[in-house]
């Protein structure tokens, strides 16, 4: 058999290796026929029969969550239970049923493409992302009409690994009880109910992945990496015995980890690293306190401008701001302004650059729109007043347009003492170091700034040229080259000469390989997805800062990556 | 007949938590109930077409309560907006 691999996005990590199991689409198999107008009646109460089951079928398993699962999951239960009961498949489909002479799964699957065809009008991406839930419904109802005794195929097999069109919330805990390894799913998105179950349940999941039903076999090996979001097929004994010693790490790692969450994060020297955690938006404010992050390093507010026609106003973004300064009780927010443009689009964006990573983005757009810029400066201003909120200012390249950015702070500032506005005259500004230019540079901005923060994802695109979204040249994409980590250095030590605070946020500072390497430059700060956090504080609590400097120096002085590789490794696996 | 302006004030609009905790209550009455959008006018007895109107934070309808428990509904209804659903913000 071939080996070959498939991507999706993925949404839960983890590894899991098992044989696969294919889930059939009810909603391809429904057939069309006429019923003579005396079975109509009959046919309607099949139908009336088959929601009755459902129904009974959901309160069920609804009592079994309450038992054990939390709140949120039953909610979702509910909601089912509610659109059940609505017309639109309560009473549409018996008068479908009447006015075509056709059979209830026919008219079930009719009234649903309505139903989705008004969903996919919808702007509102939440809103929209709800299609999936009346899919699920229906289809619930179409296997009960068919006859499918059972929802789910029971397997006691434990390595089985899910491949399904789309898993509805209900399903995927009664999966979770018959010990699926992962999921995969070809459809849904970061945001769907799939995907917030799974990482709930932490199940390794991967969603989007096109076609699998077609390109994967029941019982086909499969290996699902939930951190990468490949699906390997098939994989060759090398490749399963390097996975396979990936997920008994993974295993053992995620037990130990969760040990250490109420540790404070300090160095076997006793030097304090602050951990933050970098956010999107407002909803990713419940896994920053749960993973006892000491703050928001990094917010990224272009997720709150992408995926509409309409910019938010400043209400709407004060709104925003505020909330999360209040959930976050006194902790620090970094709020980062506006980095839109490259792969990152926006209404903001009114130009096609024919290079958008090094056209008017970030910055440099708010820049040339002082309106939209002022109007999100306002906003964050104001919600200063709530918490111990921080500017952080994107892409910045040179002084002038550092003065620029202050001019325009001080502008709003003013626009709000003159309208009796509160806020923190005081807020703290700082710069993202994620331009070489400024790297090389960054004493002068250490010296105009309140605080640095690296942006390593970035700062690796531009000091090695690579397109972040071009494939083609994505294996020369190297955190480790030994120039990004001179100019990671020099930024750190520009910072502290003049006293000033300075983080890693971007993907770097997740990655637990390189935690010594850090603190060994003296880095206290490190902002990143809240999963990652656990599993860098494990190598901080194993760091000695003192005798890591030795060890990092040495690392600075190499010119070669895969040296430094080896040097990186085995200062990991000494402890 | 009882019509009412309400304007969505929590953060989220009205997905589908809150859809269905409208519909559930507009259920309770024997009351015709209406939500009037623009140029839509649906049941706020169906969660699902609640849901389809996409109500976004900060947007207006109008609530049209017609039938012999009008004025309760009505109240209740309002209540159930102004306290954002249960909702945080």
């Amino acid at each position: 058999m071939s080996t070959f691999n498939i991507h999706g996005i993925a949404v839960a990590s983890g590894i899991a290796i098992g044989k696969a199991h294919l889930v059939t689409n009810v909603l391809m198999e429904v057939q069309h026929y006429k019923i003579s107008k005396d079975s109509v009646d009959e046919e309607i109460s099949r139908l009336s029969q088959a929601i009755h089951t459902v129904k009974d079928d959901l309160i069920n398993i609804k009592k079994e969550l309450q038992k054990k699962a939390s709140n949120n999951f039953e909610s979702f239960i509910d909601v089912h239970l509610i659109m059940l009961e609505d017309e639109n498949f309560s009473l549409n489909p018996q008068q479908i049923i009447k006015k075509e002479q056709c059979n209830a799964e026919w008219a079930i699957k009719s009234q649903l493409d309505t139903l989705v065809s008004r969903f996919d009008d919808i702007d509102d991406t939440y809103i929209k992302e709800r299609k999936l839930d009346v899919t699920q419904v229906a289809e619930r109802i179409i296997k009960a009409l068919l006859g499918h005794k059972k929802q789910i195929i029971q397997t006691e097999n434990q390595l089985n690994i899910l491949i399904a069109h789309d898993i509805s919330p209900a399903d995927a805990l009664q999966f979770k009880k018959n010990s699926y390894a992962a999921f995969i799913t070809e459809h849904g998105g970061t945001n769907s109910h799939t995907a917030i179950l799974a990482r709930g349940l932490n199940i390794p999941s991967i969603v989007a992945v096109k076609n699998a039903r077609k390109l994967i076999k029941n019982n086909d090996t499969i290996i699902v990496d939930g951190d990468s979001g490949i699906v390997i097929v098939n994989p060759s004994d090398k490749i399963l015995l390097v996975y396979e010693y990936k997920k008994n790490q993974w295993e053992t790692e995620n037990k130990k980890l969760k040990k250490i969450i109420n540790i404070p994060s300090t160095t076997i020297d006793k030097q304090e690293i602050s951990l933050m955690a970098n956010i999107e938006d407002l909803s990713d404010v419940k896994s920053v306190l749960e993973s006892k992050a000491s703050g928001i390093g990094l917010f990224r507010t272009e997720f709150l401008f992408m995926n509409r026609e309409k910019l938010p106003d400043e209400e709407e973004q004060y709104n925003t701001y505020k909330s999360i300064a209040k959930s976050m009780k006194g902790k620090t927010v970094v709020i980062r302004t506006l980095d839109s443009g490259a792969d990152k689009t926006t209404a903001a964006d009114k130009t096609q650059a024919t290079n958008p990573a090094l056209g008017l983005r970030a910055i440099r757009l708010c820049l040339s729109q002082p309106h939209l810029f002022i109007t999100q400066l306002r906003a964050i201003l104001r919600s200063s007043a709530h918490g111990k909120i921080r500017i952080l200012i994107p892409m910045l390249s040179s002084l002038g347009e550092l003065k620029q950015v202050k001019l325009l702070i001080k502008r709003a500032k003013e626009s709000l003492v003159i309208e009796k506005i509160k806020f923190d005259n005081e807020i703290l500004v700082g710069g993202m170091i994620e331009i070489p230019a400024v790297a090389i540079n960054a004493e002068a901005f250490a010296a105009e700034l309140d605080f640095l923060s690296i942006g390593t994802n970035d700062l690796i695109q531009y000091t090695l040229a690579i397109d972040r979204t071009d494939d083609s040249v994505s294996h020369l994409y190297n955190s480790i080259h030994p120039a990004i980590l001179k100019l990671i250095s020099n930024t750190i030590d520009a910072a502290k000469k003049f006293n000033k605070d300075v983080a890693v946020c971007g993907e770097m500072a997740g990655d637990p390989k390189l935690t010594k390497l850090f603190i060994g430059m003296g880095l206290t700060n490190f902002s990143m997805h809240p999963s990652s956090i656990l599993s860098v504080k494990k190598q901080i609590l194993e760091s000695d800062a003192i005798k890591l400097k030795s060890f990092s120096k040495k690392v600075l002085k190499l010119n070669d990556s895969e040296k430094i590789e080896t040097l990186i490794n085995t200062i990991n696996q000494k402890s | 007949m009882i019509k009412t302006e309400i304007k969505i004030i929590n953060k989220l609009g009205l997905h589908a938590r809150p859809s269905s905790k409208l519909a559930e209550l507009c259920g309770k009455f024997s009351s015709n109930i209406l939500i009037i959008k623009g140029k839509e006018k649906i049941s706020a007895k169906n969660m699902m077409d609640i849901l389809m109107l996409a109500l976004g934070y900060q947007s207006k309808i109008i609530i049209q309560v017609d039938g012999i428990d009008e004025k309760e509904a009505t109240k209740q209804i309002k209540k159930m907006f102004t306290s954002r659903f249960g909702e945080a913000e």
